[in-house]
């Protein structure tokens, strides 16, 4: 398709997504050569390394040329599709003013543009924070939602109420790993014809590529312990957080102890990092799993530390984490605890050293020993903590010692 | 319980305060023999002397830098400025010397400033003023201020009590038109806010004489909606958990303010809810002040200025609708 004389064209390049991200891969196009689109409107999605978005369209035009096909990973910058914009984009235009309208016919290109409709308006609605905040908590498309406010503003109470007539499951705020049971698959029945699955998805084969890869490099061990967590289940109680934000708060004061577990070993090259840059495991239920990092976690205190667990669970949820976001990481925590699982293996985030994994809080009945050395049998929230290390860059001895740490920080939680 | 008006619960905790401690003293113009310009310390002279009534000559700065100096060597002096307005002539004093002796010199300065604000009966601009907002701007010095009767004595007390400078800022419309049960004897209120009237979809923030305002303005029900009204009390320090509470709970916010809009009180708090209430909100929050002119002279001037009922009911009526 040829544009006019008089058209501009814009270029439609490669976002750079994060600072340390240097290429993408094109995933769809949702235009073709000759679409009308708005700037803003998604034009094209793209994949990072870990995060798939929508890339916008800088300007209105008409899409002159797609140069980077679907499946192609490109370097940052690179020019992915060309905008016509110009008159001979825009608006008919105006006839030359001699008298003479038997000019030069104007290009056909023109008669085939769309112009914007009114619902290609609606569905560049504004929501308010708080709207938006439980439309993701409540997974609600707030296109859906019909509005009540001023020109058909969705208010609070809009998706309030479209929340209570269409109760969904609200997914649970908790941490998983990856390493969940085997969901229970129901017996087929027979000659049940089989479902084509389509293919793992994008997310499934990158964690599988990162695990196996992860196994094939390190050499992986795991050492446990047992930890009494009645002082943090009475510190949580208190405070509203979870035990994980306790478990990750006494591993950052191990990992001051023993800093060999928080540092990368890629290839011979072993470094050690002086902030605690925390990943945490979060679940996206079906799509999979994603590790997004709290950065500097070692300055934040239990209760910081929840906070920020909340909200980077919120915003992997809801699909809004960044590149940045998942990158850096220097020591992990995985906590799959909800479904009663007492132990795991975990396999390490690459190329980190190691890993920590809770699992459940259980009582148990446990001896105890007084202050007069009386031994007697007392009921106590257990947990058992599990550690996976890279035997490349530390020994059991250290492992034990930094399990050791944690245990002795969560049961003199005060 | 006695009934009293916002003035006698003033009176009332002053009186208490000189009864109960030797180390309280009172010094302002006029505020011994002729009983003070509105009469807060009527009859006090004759109770407590002029030893502790003290009337002083008119040098707003004389009043605080003597009043700094004995509350250094520990006394606990209350200072009235006849006019809030006046204030500006003891600046220096309140701000460069009170504010930061304890941050230069490790000594608490125990005084407390009564200053009566606020306009509404035509005082013109040296008599009408809020200047609450210059001392929030200025570290070291605490502010509140109240709206009802009870509070007027509780937050007088407290601010007596309290070991900082204390601005108490005591609004003159409210003196005899607002009355209350009040507590007998001493009692503190804390410099935390107040739910004057519950809600869930609309939050009015205000204090001082905008309180009554909000609450005559959301009396008629505004269309059946569920309207909470918090009155602050305190401005410093800002009682930022139960703003954001109030917050969360409405999403909507309207701050009515009686000083002028610039850098005024419901600024700050406006501020505050922009920084870290972002996330419960279903609309831009409103604010409702003096707009940024002297208080007119003139009965119907001054009405238009000064932020009345139907200016925060519309305002209501507006978001609610957003």
């Amino acid at each position: 398709m040829s544009s006019s004389p008089t058209d501009v064209l814009v270029d439609v390049t490669m976002p750079q997504m994060g600072v340390s991200v240097a290429e993408g891969t094109v995933v769809a196009w949702r235009v073709e050569p000759g679409d009308r689109i708005e700037a803003e409107a998604t034009i094209v999605e793209i994949s990072t390394d870990k995060i798939d978005t929508e890339v916008p369209s800088p300007a209105s035009g008409v899409v002159a040329e797609i140069i980077v096909p679907v499946g192609e990973t490109v370097d940052v910058g690179t020019v992915m599709a060309r905008i016509a914009v110009g008159d001979g984009a825009g608006a008919p235009r105006a006839q030359p003013l001699d008298g003479d309208t038997a000019g030069p016919p104007i290009t056909e290109t023109k008669s085939s543009i769309p112009t914007p409709t009114p619902a290609a308006r609606n569905g560049n609605r504004r929501y308010s924070p708080v709207v938006q905040r439980i439309a993701a908590e409540h997974g609600i498309d707030l296109s859906q939602v019909p509005g009540t406010g001023r020109d058909g503003r969705v208010r609070k109470q809009d998706v309030l109420a479209f929340v209570e007539a269409s109760p969904t499951e609200e997914p649970p705020l908790h941490i998983e790993s990856p390493y969940r049971p085997e969901p229970v698959t129901p017996a087929p029945a027979p000659a049940s014809p089989e479902i084509d699955g389509g293919g793992l998805s994008r997310m499934r084969r990158q964690i599988g590529e990162h695990m196996k890869r992860s196994l094939d490099t390190a050499a992986t061990c795991t050492t446990w312990i047992e930890v009494d967590m009645s002082r943090v289940e009475a510190a949580r109680a208190r405070l509203g957080v979870t035990a994980l934000a306790f478990v990750a708060r006494a591993s950052i004061d191990a990992i001051r102890e023993h800093p060999a577990l928080n540092a990368w070993l890629e290839g011979e090259k072993y470094t050690r990092h002086s902030d605690v840059n925390l990943g945490i495991a979060v679940s996206l239920g079906d799509d999979g799993l994603i590790v997004p990092v709290i950065p500097r976690a070692h300055e934040l205190s239990v209760e910081g530390l929840a906070a920020r667990v909340k909200d980077i669970a919120r915003r992997a949820r809801s699909r809004e984490l960044t590149p940045d976001d998942v990158r850096g990481g220097t020591f992990t925590i995985t906590n799959p605890g909800q479904y009663g699982s007492i132990m795991a293996t975990p396999i390490i985030n690459q190329p980190q050293v190691a890993i920590l994994d809770l699992e459940a809080v259980i009582k148990r009945a446990v001896v105890v020993t007084d202050a007069a050395g009386n031994d007697s049998i007392a009921i106590r929230p257990m947990t058992i903590l599990g550690l996976s290390w890279d035997h490349r860059a530390l020994d059991g001895a250290l492992s034990a010692q930094f399990l050791a740490t944690i245990k002795r920080n969560l049961e003199s939680v005060s | 319980m006695p009934t009293l008006t916002y003035l006698q619960a003033i009176s009332s905790a002053l009186r208490d305060e000189l009864r109960a401690d030797d180390r309280v003293l009172l010094m302002g113009e006029d505020i011994g023999v002729f009983g003070g310009a509105f009469k807060v310390t009527d009859g006090f002279v004759d109770e407590f002397g002029t030893d502790r009534v003290m009337d002083t000559p008119l040098a707003e700065s004389g009043i605080i830098g003597t009043a700094i100096g004995a509350a250094v060597v520990g006394m606990r002096p209350v200072c009235e400025m006849q006019f809030s307005d006046f204030i500006s002539c003891g600046f220096d004093q309140l701000v460069n010397v009170a504010g930061k002796m304890h941050y230069r010199q490790g000594l608490a300065v125990p005084i407390t400033v009564r200053l009566p604000s606020g306009g509404g009966f035509s005082g013109g601009p040296f008599h009408s003023q809020n200047p609450e907002a210059w001392f929030m701007h200025s570290p070291g010095i605490k502010v509140v201020a109240p709206s009802t009767a009870e509070d007027a004595k509780g937050l007088l007390h407290a601010a007596i009590r309290d070991p900082n400078p204390v601005c108490y800022m005591e609004h003159k419309h409210l003196y005899r038109r607002v009355k209350g049960d009040v507590p007998s004897g001493v009692f503190e209120t804390p410099f935390t806010a107040r739910v004057a009237q519950p809600g869930s979809d609309l939050v009015v923030i205000a204090y001082g004489a905008m309180v009554p305002v909000a609450l005559e303005a959301v009396s008629d029900g505004l269309d059946g909606a569920s309207v909470e009204v918090l009155d602050l009390r305190s401005l410093v320090p800002l009682d930022e958990e139960a703003i954001l509470d109030s917050v969360e709970r409405c999403s909507k916010v309207v701050i009515v303010d009686e000083a002028n809009a610039t850098c005024a009180a419901g600024a700050q708090v406006a501020a505050l809810i922009a920084e870290k209430g972002f996330e419960s909100l279903d609309g831009p929050v409103i604010r409702v002040a003096t707009p940024d002119v002297p208080i007119p002279f003139s009965p119907p001037l001054e009405q238009a200025v000064l932020p009345g009922v139907d200016r925060v009911r519309e305002a209501c009526r507006e978001l609610l609708a957003y």
